[in-house]
């Protein structure tokens, strides 16, 4: 833990939170069983009575415990929704006007300066994947909005082999990436009923971040397999920074980012993942991640149910 | 001393490093980009020609800007700081100043007003050295303040002012005996509003004080006047 003169305010409140319920719950502990201890002296010959108030008095004092730990839960997971809730506001703004800043900056460069027609060329790709970068961002926050848990509305046919070749083939537009930077694997044609925006999205979030998080090198394999004879497996592998077991627990969180946002490696607004997990659950899939370790790659399980029969081939 | 100048960009998005240097090279300095916090605090502890003007971001890798700029200043190197972030309320300013920066510009930006904030930080080094008209070297009380190495010299003792605490000395040396208010001080040092909510001012006196063995429960030479500001005497 860093020093208490390096926390911030938010931090510091957290310390005093956690100190100030342990107390409680020790203090409770203590007060239960050092009971105990004051009136056994006395009341082996005591009447019934006695033991009927024993009885009561230890069961009241169990239950204050009990609340003091729920209290204790409920309190750490408020703080911990503010501290994701803080470093999602900084990363949106960041993620928001890092991109105006450079289209600003370009377009005052253009303006200000006489500039050969191979320059401004380049200048004027360098503003398009800006504009793109802010488009990506606006669409995640009114994503993150749209795609709810509950249970897609309207089911219609998706082809949903077809999506994901794709989904891979803009993403290695996007990042112009060699055809063997990211493969799929699966069948020709297999449809699911579902929301074909809903897993649009899904699929193109899971491969931009393993292109995000692949590091130097990027190798990723999109595979598509039947499971069964209703539901449908897509993996996306991987070879990148992977994560520790902490942070598998959390990342499917809103707003939830490794790291502080002050210290940000990367570029995202920690609702990525969040609208994997709430696509999945509103097609009663499941999303899972594994990853063996740190710099080990990582590996991401979409599993949807609803595959229609017979439209399996390839 | 502007042109020309060594100017170090520490910015992890591409594109706006890119397009800084790009104009930085165009005005005629020398700009190099790093990346990360923590390399960037590196290069300069470690380079043998100091830089002359850091473009300093917040949200890095590595290490965050405010620590690279307070590990700086810990480390007596009084390299003036640009510093540019998409934080801009008046709290991140004010942090920003109080870890070391000397200016402070939000995201998005102009670009004429960042090239003006540039040679103004480049001309406020030069000024507080001596180099626009001015005394290099002046004596308050029983300290000796040189502006061309920003040294104060007290009992054989030196220590060394960082930009802003001598740009601050300065106006008041140019000003012996008169009260500056906050409000011009925020203005002509920091470049803030007049009207700014800061203790930013007060520290920084604080600072100069114990620069300048001056008791800060009884000063002899940098006198508070109560709701009206400041006032340097230089031998009372």
């Amino acid at each position: 833990m860093a020093p208490a003169s390096q926390l911030s305010p938010l931090h510091r409140s957290k310390w005093v939170h956690i100190t100030v319920g342990l107390t409680l719950i020790l203090l409770s502990v203590a007060l239960t069983v050092g009971w105990q201890f004051l009136a056994i002296p006395g009341a082996v010959l005591a009447s019934p009575l006695r033991w009927v108030l024993h009885f009561f008095g230890s069961l009241l004092l169990l239950l204050l415990t009990g609340g003091l730990v729920l209290i204790f839960i409920l309190l750490l997971r408020e703080v911990r929704l503010n501290e994701r809730q803080s470093n999602f506001v900084s990363a949106v703004t960041h993620e928001l006007k890092t991109p105006v800043a450079s289209l600003r900056l370009y377009l005052d460069t253009l303006e200000m300066r006489a500039l050969p027609e191979e320059q401004r060329t380049r200048f004027y790709a360098t503003m398009r994947q800006d504009l793109e970068r802010l488009n990506s961002t606006i669409n995640n926050v009114l994503n993150a909005a749209m795609f709810t848990d509950r249970p897609v509305t309207n089911p219609q046919p998706v082809e949903l082999a077809r999506l994901v070749r794709r989904m891979v083939e803009l993403t290695r537009t996007r990042n112009q990436l060699p055809a063997d930077a990211m493969r799929y694997t699966g069948p020709d044609t297999l449809v699911v009923m579902g929301d074909a925006g809903g897993l649009e999205t899904a699929v193109l979030n899971l491969l931009d971040n393993a292109v995000k998080y692949s590091g130097e090198r990027i190798d990723v394999h999109v595979s598509l397999e039947l499971v069964g004879t209703d539901r449908v497996r897509l993996r996306v592998r991987d070879h990148g920074i992977g994560m520790t077991r902490a942070h598998l627990a959390f990342i499917f969180n809103r707003f939830y980012r490794i790291g502080a946002e002050v210290r940000r490696s990367r570029t995202g607004t920690g609702l990525g993942l969040y609208i994997v997990r709430s696509v999945a659950k509103g097609h009663r899939g499941s999303v899972t991640a594994e990853s063996p370790g740190p710099e080990r790659g990582s590996v991401f399980t979409l599993t949807l149910p609803g595959v229609r029969p017979g439209s399996v081939h390839g | 001393m502007a042109e020309g100048a060594r100017i170090l960009i520490v910015e992890d998005e591409e594109h706006l490093a890119q397009g800084i240097r790009f104009n930085l090279e165009h005005e005629g300095y020398r700009a190099q980009v790093i990346a990360d916090g923590a390399l960037a605090l590196e290069e300069l502890t470690r380079a043998s020609r100091p830089y002359d003007l850091v473009i300093l971001d917040v949200m890095l890798p590595g290490m965050d800007g405010f620590a690279v700029a307070h590990n700086l200043r810990e480390r007596g190197n009084l390299a003036p700081i640009l510093m540019l972030t998409a934080k801009s309320l008046p709290e991140d300013v004010v942090h920003g100043l109080e870890a070391g920066a000397d200016d402070y510009l939000p995201k998005p930006f102009d670009l004429g007003v960042f090239l003006a904030r540039v040679k103004g930080l480049l001309r406020r080094r030069d000024w507080a050295r001596g180099a626009a008209p001015g005394p290099s070297k002046v004596r308050i009380g029983d300290s000796e303040v040189d502006f061309a190495t920003f040294e104060v010299l007290r009992a054989g003792q030196v220590s060394r002012l960082t930009l802003l605490e001598a740009t601050l000395l300065k106006l008041l040396v140019q000003n012996p005996g008169r009260v500056i208010s906050k409000g011009e001080i925020l203005e002509k040092v920091w470049n803030l509003a007049a009207d700014t909510e800061t203790r930013a001012v007060d520290n920084f006196i604080v600072r100069l004080r114990r620069h300048l063995g001056d008791d800060p429960r009884n000063p002899r030479h940098l006198l508070t006047i109560r709701a009206a500001g400041y006032r340097l005497l230089l031998d009372p």
